[in-house]
């Protein structure tokens, strides 16, 4: 995708003002199942936020509410301060990209663009210019004249992008835009369009249910199931301080330790596992001392030291070269600790006694 | 050699298919008094008698009317009906789809009978409206069946991105919804005009001496008189078809009306 300098400024200098998305307690009612129950969110202008969760856990429909298709069944959804609820999707100012491209298959790419511009019954010279430049800013320059189905997946989906950008939206939704591509035109695409949010300023909601693609693209992300909000960070908090069971579970690989908070120490708050003492940080308010905690460390901030036998001591009980990582499993009297060492570390070897260390700011803590 | 067999089977089929068209038109060209083939002499004069009988005339323009009539509400019911059975879960809906489906099994000369004692029972006295009626059962259940394959093929994200741009509900089923369905319906339209055009077996129970459309005068004229003046209406019959199948082919294209057009049906 190609810069076009003069719209991305302008585009910017709008961002400062537009986009700034407040939902409060909204509920949605399907079939007789709350899917969405008093979801709160807040956005920035100009952030890019994701909406993350398994299918069915109710981020899909919560956009849809976003975007007026479908009708809260309680709360307020603000835009810039504008309670737009009530309001029918084609008074609200948002451009959407669906997983299925959605693009009209009668039109050609130049008045799919055009549709939005037509609707808002912009002069035809200022159209067309406006659709050239925004064809062109998501490189596809030289397909105007094309129908859809002559393009490729990717190449559609850049078209819907760019039909959804030229009404200069006041939020922008993507709903699960890259699931229909293969894999390496997936990251290229989400790339893309992460760079192209980023230089327009238009704010956007993205719903994936890839984590990864999360953590890739995303100011921050809220993890959703089962119709709430689990917790709403920035990435590296949601991966490394995850606050709920569910959220380190969906999210990568975790080790989940049971213990006792033991309070605040110099090394951030102490929490007995089996005979060991660990450290981590608090997800949210501290529990009380003696409360029953879980602890969760990522795999890939846990470090193998051999030098010393105190802390969380164990037993290597396999190592395993996987190309970028080497994992390492540890069996102590808390449980099985997997770490993922760097390729070049010094793997101990099986059967040695080790001691499994994390930064306390690297790991969460919540009450069981 | 296969494909030479092939070939050689194609043209038989064809001609099997065609001969019947051929042995009408050639022999109404013939100069005797009643119908043979091979026709002996040549004349138009058959023609001619064709103009000069009121009756057929007349029969033809209440065949045409109907005909259109027919053609455009299918298209306007179908579309509802499709719309409705495809969108919404409404009580009956399961009964309405079924009786639509079954609707093709239903001989006609069954449905003829049914309509006479129904047309009477209500009142109805023959008219063109009543025959509209019966030939609308003939139609539409076939138009909404290709409404209904037209709208399966719509991604209904396409109508939620329309209404996302700005497009009111009206716009996005004028933008989105109806091209989808733009084939099918045009289809469903002229499959209604062909089927109440040439439809005998129902009209023959509906009409009245003074009104019968032209299917039915023809076939009452037969049992008289049979001289070249039917083959030579059979033939007009035939090239009116011909004419409207090239005019549809330049507006439309007469393989997209069956479906055979991906881009609208997808």
């Amino acid at each position: 995708m190609r810069a076009s300098t003069a719209t991305a400024e302008v585009s910017a200098d709008d961002a400062v003002r537009r986009g700034r998305l407040r939902l409060d307690g909204v509920r949605k009612v399907l079939g007789g199942k709350e899917v969405v129950s008093a979801v709160d969110l807040e956005t920035e202008p100009g952030e890019f936020l994701t909406l993350l969760g398994p299918s069915g856990c109710g981020k899909s429909t919560t956009l849809n509410m976003v975007a007026g298709h479908l009708t809260a069944d309680g709360g307020v959804i603000e835009v810039d301060g504008r309670d737009v609820t009530g309001t029918p999707p084609h008074r609200r100012s948002m451009g959407m990209v669906f997983q299925s491209y959605a693009l009209f298959p009668h039109m050609t790419i130049a008045d799919n663009v055009a549709f939005g511009l037509r609707m808002r019954k912009v002069a035809a010279a200022e159209r067309d210019r406006q659709v050239a430049e925004v064809l062109e800013m998501v490189g596809l320059d030289g397909m105007a004249g094309r129908h859809p189905r002559q393009l490729s997946g990717g190449q559609q989906q850049r078209a819907a992008l760019a039909r959804a950008l030229v009404i200069q939206p006041d939020l922008l939704l993507l709903d699960e835009p890259f699931s229909n591509l293969d894999a390496q035109l997936r990251v290229r695409l989400r790339e893309e369009v992460g760079a192209l949010q980023r230089r327009i300023g238009t704010t956007t909601i993205l719903v994936t249910h890839d984590q990864e693609e999360a953590l890739a693209v995303s100011d921050r992300i809220a993890v959703m199931a089962d119709g709430v909000i689990h917790q709403l960070d920035r990435p590296r908090e949601i991966y490394l301080r995850p606050g709920t069971d569910f959220v380190a579970q969906f999210i990568g690989e975790v080790n989940a330790l049971d213990g006792t908070a033991a309070g605040f120490t110099r090394d951030g708050y102490a929490c007995r596992v089996a005979d060991a003492t660990v450290a981590a940080t608090p997800a949210g308010e501290a529990p009380a001392e003696g409360t029953e905690v879980r602890v969760y460390v990522r795999p890939e901030v846990v470090r193998i030291r051999t030098d010393r036998t105190s802390g969380l001591v164990g037993t290597v009980r396999e190592t395993r070269f996987l190309g970028s990582r080497i994992r390492c499993v540890v069996a102590t009297p808390a449980g099985d600790v997997t770490a993922a060492l760097p390729f070049d570390a010094d793997v101990p070897a099986v059967g040695e006694e080790v001691t499994c260390e994390w930064r306390p700011s690297d790991a969460s803590l919540t009450a069981r | 050699m296969i494909r030479l067999l092939g070939t050689g089977f194609a043209c038989l089929v064809g001609l099997f298919l065609i001969a019947p068209v051929l042995v009408t038109v050639a022999s109404s060209l013939t100069t005797t008094r009643y119908v043979t083939f091979p026709p002996q002499g040549f004349t138009l004069r058959w023609y001619a008698e064709v103009f000069r009988k009121e009756e057929f005339l007349s029969s033809f323009v209440l065949s045409v009317g109907v005909a259109l009539a027919a053609a455009a509400v299918s298209a306007v019911v179908g579309l509802a009906c499709g719309l409705a059975i495809h969108r919404y879960r409404f009580p009956g809906r399961a009964a309405l789809e079924g009786v639509l489906a079954s609707a093709f099994a239903v001989p006609t000369i069954v449905l003829g009978i049914g309509l006479l004692q129904w047309f009477a029972q209500m009142g109805l006295a023959s008219s063109p409206f009543t025959l509209l009626l019966a030939h609308l059962v003939l139609t539409v259940p076939y138009t909404v069946r290709l409404v209904l394959a037209g709208l399966a093929g719509l991604d209904r994200s396409a109508e939620k991105a329309a209404a996302g741009l700005g497009a009111a509900p009206f716009l996005v089923f004028w933008h989105v919804t109806l091209p989808a369905v733009r084939g099918p319906l045009i289809g469903g339209a002229f499959f209604a005009f062909i089927t109440s055009f040439d439809d005998l077996t129902v009209a023959l129970f509906v009409v009245t001496t003074d009104l019968q459309t032209l299917p039915v005068r023809i076939f009452n004229y037969m049992q008289y008189d049979y001289d070249p003046t039917v083959t030579a209406i059979g033939t007009l019959m035939v090239l009116f078809a011909a004419v409207a199948v090239v005019v549809i082919e330049r507006f439309v294209g007469v393989a997209k009306l069956f479906g055979a057009d991906t881009e609208q049906n997808r």
